[in-house]
């Protein structure tokens, strides 16, 4: 029943054409190879992998801007490259990039992004305010964008892709450059998404967040999804159970349980040092 | 897709200009009309009661009259050229907002349709105020207010389409400066805006003839002083203004979307 998945994504592969004269493959990058995942509602799904294993790639084309090679991606059961007006109005996006809207303060930007999604302005007003509120931004309502920190811009970022409240939400590293706290109080509000239902595709470079955060996790590598299993299970199938010995510094041995960043290092294949286990 | 939804889309992001014009209603004032009325004082007054007239086509009037026409064309140059060059690079480039509007129930087809028409609506508000200085003045015909309306926006619209091509096309900001010194310059200063181009050598009237803003500025006196109607201009405004949009709208989806 793919209507009643929020997001499914479909042997999607894109290839880039590369106009420069210095490409070695016939001017074409593979950047994703057949990659296929459903978020179901209520779950949180992560993508980990190094840069360039086509993570961003996927999102671009999840969200309609790219279009795919081949493959489908279905939102709520809709093709969002036939009909990319219906699909994304259910969708929420915070990009890897600052995107907001500089030319507008604080809850203008707000306010104006919702009548992108049919919101009357007194509509968008009451929920921009209260995610301002949820999002401990309140007291910036009336600032400039550019004088808000880096912190404070992300968390600003992530609160207007709720404002919608979309079924489906795309993040992409949205806690790149916070403060633990701050991290945790975003945690906590996706965490508040999934328990309404929404279907959350997560990608990050944190491992601890994934395995926080997420339900199920694929790890990629060069365009293809290697593996996907909730984080426990995953590091049971490729590390074991067991405590895991890594020399930090030259003769300091760590004795630690095995995470999901030995998973991932062992699977993308970029491990520098050996890992034994104890 | 709908039209209905399309139009929606483009009206969404044109109100999203609207509105930052509206919040920054001083500066847009002071940047956007002091340029135009700063020429017509210096070349109106100050060249003007040099020159005193000048016989174009058979036609007699005042040098003030006849560069007031050229300044209308000037504005809808510069106002929409600048707007869509240099504003749409920092608005495609660097506040990415382009991209973060097309994740929503808005496209980038519309987005595009969006800052094409806005560019055009500023630049055509600025050219209005001009031939309205004009009017008030005694040196245009009154009814040049409502005529002058559809030569401004559409040659404003040709001119944003130049400049959202410029935008697409240049790899950095400073890159908008080439074809602003190396086309926009050359047509402010060779396409009639000061003097009649009949004054020039022929060669040079010929790439006059080949580049937009001679034909606007015909238009224009056409309309605002009465100079006879050269029906070339029509062709040559709508030549450029379908294939200027039409490439700046292919350039920009070729950068954006991969």
């Amino acid at each position: 029943m793919s209507a009643l998945v929020p997001l499914r994504v479909s042997r999607l592969v894109k290839t880039y054409r590369i106009r420069s004269s210095d490409t070695r493959d016939g001017g074409a990058l593979e950047a994703v190879r057949g990659v296929s995942f459903d978020v179901r509602a209520g779950e949180c799904f992560g993508l980990l992998g190094p840069n360039g294993a086509g993570k961003s790639t996927t999102i671009n084309c999840i969200t309609g801007f790219f279009p795919p090679t081949s493959g489908e991606i279905l939102i709520a059961g809709v093709n969002v490259h036939r009909e990319p007006k219906k699909a994304r109005a259910v969708l929420g996006v915070c990009a890897q990039d600052e995107t907001l809207d500089t030319d507008f303060r604080v809850l203008d930007q707000l306010v104006r992004y919702a009548t992108f999604f049919h919101i009357p302005v007194e509509e968008g007003r009451r929920r921009a305010l209260a995610l301002l509120e949820r999002f401990g931004l309140s007291d910036k309502a009336k600032e400039q964008v550019e004088a808000l920190s880096g912190g404070m811009k992300r968390r600003l970022q992530v609160a207007r892709a709720l404002i919608s409240r979309p079924r489906v939400l795309l993040l992409d590293e949205p806690t790149t450059g916070l403060d633990p706290e701050v991290r945790r109080v975003l945690w906590d509000i996706l965490m508040e998404q999934r328990g309404e239902g929404a279907a959350i595709l997560l990608c990050t470079h944190y491992m601890e967040e994934a395995e926080r955060l997420c339900d199920r996790v694929g790890v990629m590598a060069e365009g293809r999804i290697l593996d996907v299993d909730a984080p426990r299970e995953l590091v049971g199938r490729h590390i074991g159970q067991g405590e895991v010995a890594e020399e930090v510094r030259p003769g300091a041995i760590w004795r630690r349980p095995a995470n999901l960043e030995d998973v991932y290092l062992k699977l993308t294949g970029t491990r520098l040092h050996a890992l034994e286990p104890a | 897709m709908s039209v209905v939804d399309s139009l929606w889309g483009v009206r969404c992001v044109w109100l999203r200009y609207f509105d930052v014009f509206r919040k920054s209603l001083r500066y847009y004032l002071v940047t956007t009309f002091s340029e135009p009325v700063l020429y017509l004082l210096s070349f109106g007054l100050g060249v003007g009661a040099l020159v005193g007239t000048v016989r174009v086509h058979g036609m007699e009037t005042s040098y003030r009259a006849f560069v007031f026409a050229g300044i209308v064309g000037q504005t809808v140059l510069f106002q929409s050229f600048y707007e869509a060059a240099y504003g749409a690079f920092v608005r495609m480039y660097y506040q990415k907002i382009f991209g973060s509007m097309a994740v929503t129930p808005i496209t980038l087809s519309e987005v595009l349709w969006g800052e094409l028409l806005w560019d055009a609506t500023k630049a055509t508000t600025a050219a209005e105020v001009v031939t309205l200085i004009g009017v008030l003045l005694g040196d245009f015909t009154p009814g040049a207010v409502l005529t002058v309306l559809p030569v401004a926006f559409f040659s404003s619209l040709l001119f944003a389409g130049l400049g959202l091509a410029v935008a697409a096309r240049a790899k950095s900001i400073d890159e908008i400066g080439y074809p602003q010194y190396l086309v926009v310059f050359p047509m402010f200063l060779f396409c009639g805006v000061f003097y009649p181009i009949e004054t020039l050598p022929a060669p040079l009237q010929w790439v006059a003839w080949a580049l937009p803003l001679t034909s606007v500025n015909s238009l224009v006196r056409t309309l605002t002083l009465g100079f006879p109607f050269q029906p070339g201009a029509v062709l040559v405004i709508a030549a450029w203004l379908l294939l200027l949009v039409a490439y700046s709208r292919r350039a920009m989806f070729a950068r954006l979307v991969k």
